[in-house]
């Protein structure tokens, strides 16, 4: 196969005021498949957000490579859109304009923009709510408005910076479901950053399992589970080899951080 | 009778807001008529004012002062609006722009700029020009100073989430530091209206021919204590109702405030 997402040797040190720098990638090679829903893993701090902000075109790396499908990266682009963490909403803006966002910097006419964001809107169930704020939306609606607003102007590569962990645990159990069927309907390439587990071996093809600070990939575990995936699967003993696998990975990560906070 | 304990629950604030103010005036005059001996030099009464105001309002005298300082006031205040935002728009988000201008600012912002009204009139002369320039001087500071914090305080992640969909620095300023500043352009605004008044008066008690604080001024030296005091509560009722203005202007224009408070 060839890879369609593709970094290589990302190195990128932090250089903060007053303060010693902090190397957050070091080597970080790493490279995902069209359509493929990858997820990475790793320690608190090890820069797998970081890698996600990278991508985006957010943060410019030290040095290393990135491609995608054989074009370089050098800034943020339309072929790339994030679902971010804490949601990024603009208050002032109602649901239907918050999506609308980045046709409008596309600088599409307002009648498609607004049936583009409509369309989008009913996608991910908020079509009641076309006309609230962001403030008068629960977490589990405001994380939809901001997956439609990342779709909606259609990127290739879906990139997901620990989206769900905002959410209390069954309004995330509703959402990866309904991530599934998004995923599985627009066919998008989906990069998504989180500290779970179960989240990550739920809704993966692969899972990339990252090292502690400075971050770069330690293993990359294939998810042989069928699709479409269901909430029963998460409690077969098949379900949790590949937990378990995760997690065999990550422990020694985990270990060698709590070692360097003692020492 | 709970009905009645119902409707004075929910208008409590009005209720005794006003009949403070009633008590106030009444124990005022009440104080004057009966026990401490009246002397029309040093002070006065309301029945008193209140005669004064008919004649001043019907004479048609009252309404021309109030043209003439206003007159001064829109103009100096729109100018501080529309140097005072942008100003501080850029001196927020350039840091070099911070660092160079932010000496100049501060001193002047901090030392008491109606000590250069002799000077404005020397320059400038005696009407509207001076004047218009003294509330200019006023007002200006708070713009820029309140639209600086504005935009210092405005989220790095919405910052992100526009560049992240191409936006350029323009985007940055319409779509999110100028919204996200506009509460506090507001809460500037209100600052603003009282230091301009303050430049409206002092211009006038030093170099006028008209105007409320020329009226004022005169009166004060002509002993005519009645019509004095109907100037004064003129400039506290306009205070009042500009500065009430202002905050339902901030409640419409800032909707997601106003439901974090609520929260």
């Amino acid at each position: 196969m060839i890879s369609y997402v593709r970094a290589e040797n990302i190195k990128l040190t932090f250089r903060p005021k007053n303060r010693d720098p902090v190397t957050a990638l070091d080597g970080f090679t790493f490279e995902a498949w069209r359509g493929e829903f990858l997820s990475l893993v790793g320690p608190s701090g090890c820069g797998k957000s970081t890698f996600l902000n990278v991508l985006l075109g957010l943060i410019k790396p030290d040095s290393g490579m990135l491609e995608l499908d054989g074009q370089k990266i050098t800034g943020p682009g339309l072929e790339r859109a994030m679902v971010f963490q804490e949601f990024g909403l603009l208050p002032w803006r109602t649901v239907l304009a918050n999506v609308e966002l980045g046709l409008e910097l596309k600088g599409i006419p307002a009648s498609a923009r607004r049936e583009r964001s409509s369309e989008l809107i009913n996608l991910v169930g908020l079509t009641k709510f076309e006309n609230h704020y962001p403030h008068e939306l629960s977490g589990g609606m405001k994380q939809r408005v901001g997956l439609a607003r990342a779709l909606a102007t259609d990127p290739d590569v879906l990139l997901m910076d620990e989206p769900f962990a905002a959410l209390d645990a069954q309004t995330r159990d509703i959402m990866q479901m309904e991530l599934l069927q998004i995923w599985d309907r627009t066919k998008k390439t989906v990069l998504f950053v989180t500290h779970s587990i179960e989240e990550a071996a739920y809704l993966s093809d692969r899972v990339i399992v990252m090292t502690a600070r400075p971050g770069k990939t330690k293993s990359v575990i294939k998810i042989d589970l069928p699709r479409p995936r269901d909430y029963e699967m998460r409690l077969t003993s098949k379900f949790n080899g590949i937990k378990l696998k995760i997690w065999n990975a990550l422990k020694e990560e985990l270990v060698y951080r709590e070692n360097l906070r003692e020492s | 009778m709970v009905k009645l304990n119902e409707v004075y629950q929910s208008y409590q604030r009005f209720v005794l807001g006003t009949a403070s103010v009633i008590g106030f005036i009444l124990l005022w005059q009440l104080l004057l008529t009966y026990i401490i001996p009246f002397n029309s030099f040093f002070i006065t009464k309301p029945s008193l004012i209140a005669v004064a105001a008919k004649d001043l309002v019907s004479s048609g005298k009252l309404w021309h002062d109030l043209a003439v300082s206003s007159k001064a006031f829109v103009w100096g205040f729109t100018a501080a609006v529309l140097i005072g935002i942008p100003f501080g728009l850029v001196m927020g988000w350039r840091r070099r722009v911070e660092y160079a201008l932010d000496p100049f600012l501060t001193a002047l912002y901090a030392s008491p700029l109606v000590a250069l009204a002799p000077l404005l009139i020397v320059v400038f002369g005696v009407g509207l020009t001076g004047k218009a320039v003294l509330v200019f001087l006023l007002a200006v500071f708070p713009f820029i100073f309140n639209v600086f914090a504005g935009v210092k305080s405005t989220e790095l992640l919405l910052i992100n989430v526009v560049r992240s969909f191409g936006g350029k620095e323009k985007d940055l300023y319409f779509k999110v530091i100028l919204p996200s500043t506009l509460p506090y352009i507001v809460a500037g605004a209100r600052i603003a209206i009282g230091r301009g008044i303050v430049g409206i008066i002092v211009g006038e008690f030093y170099a006028a021919s008209e105007g409320i604080g020329y009226s004022i001024a005169l009166y004060g030296d002509t002993y005519r204590l009645p019509e004095m005091f109907v100037g004064i509560m003129l400039l506290m009722i306009l205070a009042v109702l500009l500065t009430s203005g202002m905050r339902k202007l901030e409640l419409t224009l800032a909707p997601w405030k106003v439901g974090q408070e609520g929260r």
